[in-house]
C-alpha cells in the first residue's frame, strides 16, 4: 500500500482526449476516471470517480478552437477538485497556453489576460505548469510556480531531417517576432534564413510584406510557433514564392487553423504545412490533404515522467524521444 | 448626481446594463468585447477608468464559461487601468447551483449508482489506489440489467435532487432529458445504449452521451462531484474583484467563500409587491415551498405577507424499488381550494416546479402561480412549463428573458433593474444596503 501512494495520476480534460490517451500510452499509465460535461444551463460539472488523495496529479488539457474558455473553466475545476481531494501536486499540462497572444499592455486599458490566466491557474491549485513553445516565453514570468516550456523544435528537426533532407533548404521566419525561433532552428541545421517583414494594421488581418534575405530556387521553410487564421501564413508563402523560392512549407508548432484557414491552405502556394498534434484537429487532416502531424506525445510524456521523478527536463529541449 | 463612476456591461445581459444606466442617468461605457477566431475573448476599455469607481454588469445565464471569462479580463482591465475600486454586479451568480449528484447535501447516497461493489470484494484496506495486478476493473452493467429502466430511475432521483440535471456531454450540444415525466412524451431510446461497455471509463468516452450515465468511479470509491463555488469566488478575486454583488443567492454561505465584501440583494420584495398587486384575494392564498431548502424563503414571504404555508416534501425513506420516484412527493399543508403561490429562487430545467405544480393541482389547488427570482430556463424548460400545471409563472429580468416571453404565454418578467441601480448609487456613495430590505 505504502509505496502505492505518489504516482502518476494523469487526467483528461475534454478538449483533446486523444492526446492524453497517447500520452497515457507512453507512460504506461490509465487515464483516471473522470467525468467532465455540461449541463444544459451550460456550466461544466466534473466528477471525480478515484482517489487522488497524496498523488502526483498531471492534468492534461489543450486548447480547442472555439471552445477555449470552456476548456479552461473545465481545467480550473479540475485543478480545483484535486486540490481540494488532497493531491500532493497538480501539474498542468497545457500543450498550447490560451490567451497566449494577450501578453502585454498594447493598447491603454487593453487587458494582459495571459497573466489573468496564470493567476486563475494558480488560485485554483495548480503547482507546477508545463506547456510547450509559449507564443513568447516571458509568460512563464506570470506565475509564481515553476514553468516548463517546452520545445517542438527537436522533434521539427527530426521532420526535416527524415522527411526532407536539408538540401537547398532556407529557413524563413513569417515575422521579426519569430526570427529567434527560426534562427535557432536555421543554426541547427546549418542552413541559410531570410524573414520577411510585414504590417499589421489589425489583429487577425495581414498588411503588406517584404523579404529579407535570399531564397532564389530554394526550398523555403516557413517556420512559426501559431497558425490561427493563416492568413499571415499564405500571404508570406506568397511573398517567399514571388521572390523565386522552388517550393514552400509551413512548419508550425500549435496548428489552431480556426475560422477558415483550411481554405486558405489548399488554395495556398504552399506545398505542405506541417503542425504538431497540441491542438485537436479533428477533420482537418482529411479536408486539407497538404496537412502533416507531428507527434509531440513522447516529448509531453518524458517531461512528465522527468518531472515526477526529481529528473532534469532540459535534456528535452535539445532530444526528441523516439 | 453621481460623478466619477463608470459602469461597464458584459455580453450577457445587455439590456439590464442599460436599463441600470437609465435610472442612474449615466451612459453606459464604451467597451469591446468580442472572440478572436480562435475562441479567445478579446476585451478593450474604450473610455479612461483611472481613479474611478467601475461597477461591471455580468450575468451568469447563457454561454456561463464564456461570461465568466469576459467578466474576469474586464476586472483584470480595468484594474490594470488603474481603476479605484471594481464591483462586478453578477445578477445571477454562476455556479451558485451545482447539484452536488449523486450525493444529496447531508452526503448520503440520492441512489446507489447502478451495481455497486458487492460488499464482500474488497475492504478499505485491501484496495489499492492505483491500479494493480489482481485487482478487478471498475463492473460495468452486467447483460441481464434492464438498462433503461435504470438509467430512467436514477434520472428521475436525480431530477429530484434539485432539478437540474439534465446533462449534456459537450460533444453533442444540444440538451437532451432522460425524465419520462408523465406531461412529456416518453424519450427515445438513446442509441447506443443497448450496447454494453465493459472498459474503464474516461472523459473521452463522452463522444458517446449515451456512456455518461454509465460512469463508474474506481471499486471502493464513492464518485463526487467537483463544487465549483470557491473557484469561482476565488477567480473573481484573483481578477482583481474589490466588491462583489449579487441577488438571492441559491446558499447565503456563498457570501463566506468571498475574502472581499459581498453584498447579497433580496428579489423578496419584488416578489411579495406582485403578489399584493396581481394576485386576487391573495390574503386567502397559500405560500407553497417546492422543497424543504427553500422553507426559510417561502415562509419570509408568507409571514411578512400574513398568509399561510405549506411544503412539499421529497421522501427519500427507501420505498419499493418499483415505485416511480414522483410518487414520494408529499405535500404538508391543506391547499385543497385554494390559491397556491409556489416561490424558490431559481428555475433550471423546471423540473422540480412543474413536478410540484402537477402535486398541488391533485391536492385540489385551484390556481397555481410560480414567483421565481431566477429564470435560467435551460434545456425544453419553457415546453415543461408550457405543458404544466402552472397557470402563471413570475421571475425576474437577472438573465435575459425576452426570447422566453415570446415562446411561454404564462411568463411574467419583473425588472430588478431598480434594485441594482438604487444598490450601485449607494456603494458608490457609501450608503447602506441594508436598509433596502427592511420591510417588515
Amino acid at each position: 500500500m505504502g509505496d502505492m501512494a505518489n504516482e502518476i495520476k494523469l487526467l483528461s480534460g475534454n478538449s483533446h482526449p486523444v492526446l492524453a490517451r497517447l500520452v497515457a500510452d507512453r507512460l504506461g499509465v490509465e487515464i483516471a476516471k473522470t467525468l467532465s460535461l455540461n449541463y444544459s444551463n451550460q456550466e461544466t460539472s466534473v466528477t471525480i470517480g478515484e482517489s487522488v488523495r497524496d498523488e502526483d496529479v498531471f492534468i492534461l488539457q489543450s486548447t480547442a478552437p472555439g471552445d477555449i474558455n470552456d476548456g479552461l473553466m473545465e481545467l480550473l475545476i479540475m485543478i480545483h477538485a484535486c486540490r481540494t481531494a488532497s493531491a500532493r501536486r497538480i501539474t498542468a499540462v497545457i500543450p498550447n497556453f490560451p490567451y497566449a497572444r494577450q501578453d502585454k499592455k498594447d493598447k491603454s486599458r487593453a487587458p494582459i489576460s495571459a497573466k489573468l490566466i496564470a493567476n486563475m491557474l494558480q488560485t485554483a491549485g495548480c503547482n507546477h505548469v508545463i506547456t510547450m513553445d509559449l507564443h513568447a516565453s516571458q509568460i512563464q514570468g506570470f506565475f509564481n510556480v515553476p514553468v516548463d516550456n517546452l520545445y517542438a523544435e527537436p522533434s521539427v528537426l527530426r521532420w526535416i531531417r527524415e522527411n526532407r533532407g536539408t538540401e537547398d533548404v532556407v529557413i524563413v521566419s513569417p515575422d521579426a517576432g519569430g526570427a529567434k525561433r527560426a534562427t535557432a532552428i536555421a543554426d541547427r541545421l546549418d542552413r541559410g534564413f531570410a524573414l520577411i517583414h510585414k504590417e499589421r494594421p489589425r489583429p487577425n488581418v495581414v498588411g503588406r510584406m517584404v523579404l529579407v534575405g535570399d531564397v532564389v530556387d530554394k526550398v523555403a521553410i516557413l517556420v512559426d510557433d501559431m497558425a490561427d487564421t493563416c492568413g499571415t501564413l499564405a500571404k508570406a508563402a506568397q511573398t517567399v514564392r514571388d521572390n523565386g523560392a522552388r517550393e514552400v512549407i509551413a512548419i508550425v508548432t500549435h496548428g489552431i487553423l480556426s475560422g477558415d484557414a483550411i481554405n486558405i491552405l489548399n488554395e495556398s502556394c504552399l506545398s505542405s504545412i506541417v503542425v504538431t498534434n497540441t491542438v485537436p484537429l479533428g477533420d482537418k487532416v482529411d479536408r486539407c490533404n497538404k496537412l502533416r502531424v507531428i507527434d509531440v506525445s513522447p516529448t509531453l510524456a518524458e517531461a512528465i515522467r522527468r518531472t515526477h521523478n526529481g529528473e532534469s527536463v532540459s535534456f528535452l529541449f535539445n532530444h526528441a524521444p523516439a | 448626481m453621481v460623478r466619477n463612476i463608470v459602469i461597464l456591461g458584459g455580453n450577457s445581459h445587455p439590456i439590464l446594463t442599460e436599463n441600470i444606466c437609465n435610472i442612474l442617468g449615466l451612459p453606459v461605457s464604451n467597451r469591446t468585447l468580442s472572440k478572436f477566431s480562435v475562441g479567445e475573448t478579446r476585451c478593450e476599455i474604450k473610455d479612461s477608468v483611472r481613479g474611478k469607481d467601475v461597477f461591471i454588469i455580468q450575468s451568469g445565464g447563457g454561454s456561463v464559461n464564456d461570461h465568466l471569462m469576459e467578466l474576469c479580463i474586464m476586472i483584470s482591465a480595468c484594474k490594470m487601468g488603474s481603476a479605484k475600486r471594481v464591483t462586478a454586479v453578477l445578477p445571477l451568480f454562476p455556479y451558485s447551483r451545482q447539484p452536488d449528484l449523486p450525493y444529496n447535501k447531508a452526503g448520503a447516497p440520492l441512489s446507489k449508482p447502478p451495481l455497486e461493489v458487492p460488499k464482500d470484494k474488497y475492504t478499505f484496506e485491501s484496495v489499492p489506489a492505483t491500479p494493480a495486478p489482481g485487482i478487478d476493473k471498475t463492473p460495468s452493467f452486467n447483460k441481464d440489467t434492464d438498462l433503461s429502466r435504470v438509467m430512467s430511475r436514477t434520472s428521475l432521483v436525480n431530477g429530484n435532487g434539485h432539478g437540474l440535471v439534465n446533462g449534456t456531454s459537450r460533444s453533442n450540444g444540444e440538451s437532451s432529458t432522460t425524465n419520462d415525466l408523465p406531461l412529456n412524451p416518453a424519450p427515445a431510446p438513446r442509441p447506443g445504449l443497448t450496447t454494453l461497455h465493459t472498459q474503464s471509463f474516461t472523459t473521452h468516452d463522452l463522444q458517446n452521451p449515451a456512456l455518461v450515465s454509465t460512469f463508474q468511479a474506481k471499486p471502493g470509491y464513492k464518485r463526487w462531484v467537483a463544487q465549483a463555488g470557491t473557484l469561482v469566488a476565488d477567480l473573481l478575486t484573483c481578477a482583481g474583484a474589490d466588491h462583489v454583488v449579487a441577488l438571492d443567492l441559491h446558499d447565503p454561505q456563498y457570501q463566506g467563500f468571498f475574502d472581499i465584501p459581498m453584498d447579497n440583494l433580496y428579489g423578496r420584495p419584488l416578489l411579495q409587491r406582485y403578489i399584493q398587486q396581481n394576485i386576487p384575494d391573495f390574503k386567502d392564498a397559500v405560500i407553497v415551498s417546492p422543497d424543504a431548502g427553500g422553507a426559510k424563503r417561502a415562509t419570509a414571504i408568507a409571514d411578512s405577507l400574513g398568509m399561510e404555508f405549506a411544503l412539499i416534501h421529497k421522501e427519500r425513506r427507501p420505498t419499493r424499488i418499483t415505485d416511480r420516484q414522483n410518487a414520494t412527493m408529499m405535500l404538508v399543508g391543506n391547499v385543497a381550494n385554494r390559491v397556491c403561490i409556489l416561490i424558490d429562487d431559481l428555475v433550471d430545467t423546471a423540473n422540480t416546479i412543474t413536478r410540484a405544480a402537477k402535486l398541488l393541482r391533485k391536492e385540489r389547488a385551484t390556481v397555481v402561480y410560480a414567483l421565481i427570482t431566477h429564470g435560467v430556463f435551460s434545456g425544453d424548460a419553457i415546453q415543461r412549463i408550457n405543458l404544466s400545471a402552472i397557470d402563471r409563472i413570475v421571475v425576474t429580468n437577472s438573465v435575459p428573458q425576452d426570447h422566453h416571453r415570446k415562446v411561454c404565454s404564462k411568463l411574467d418578467v419583473l425588472d430588478v433593474s431598480s434594485i441594482f441601480a438604487e444598490a450601485i448609487r449607494r456603494i458608490h456613495h457609501g450608503e447602506s444596503i441594508s436598509v433596502l430590505f427592511q420591510y417588515d
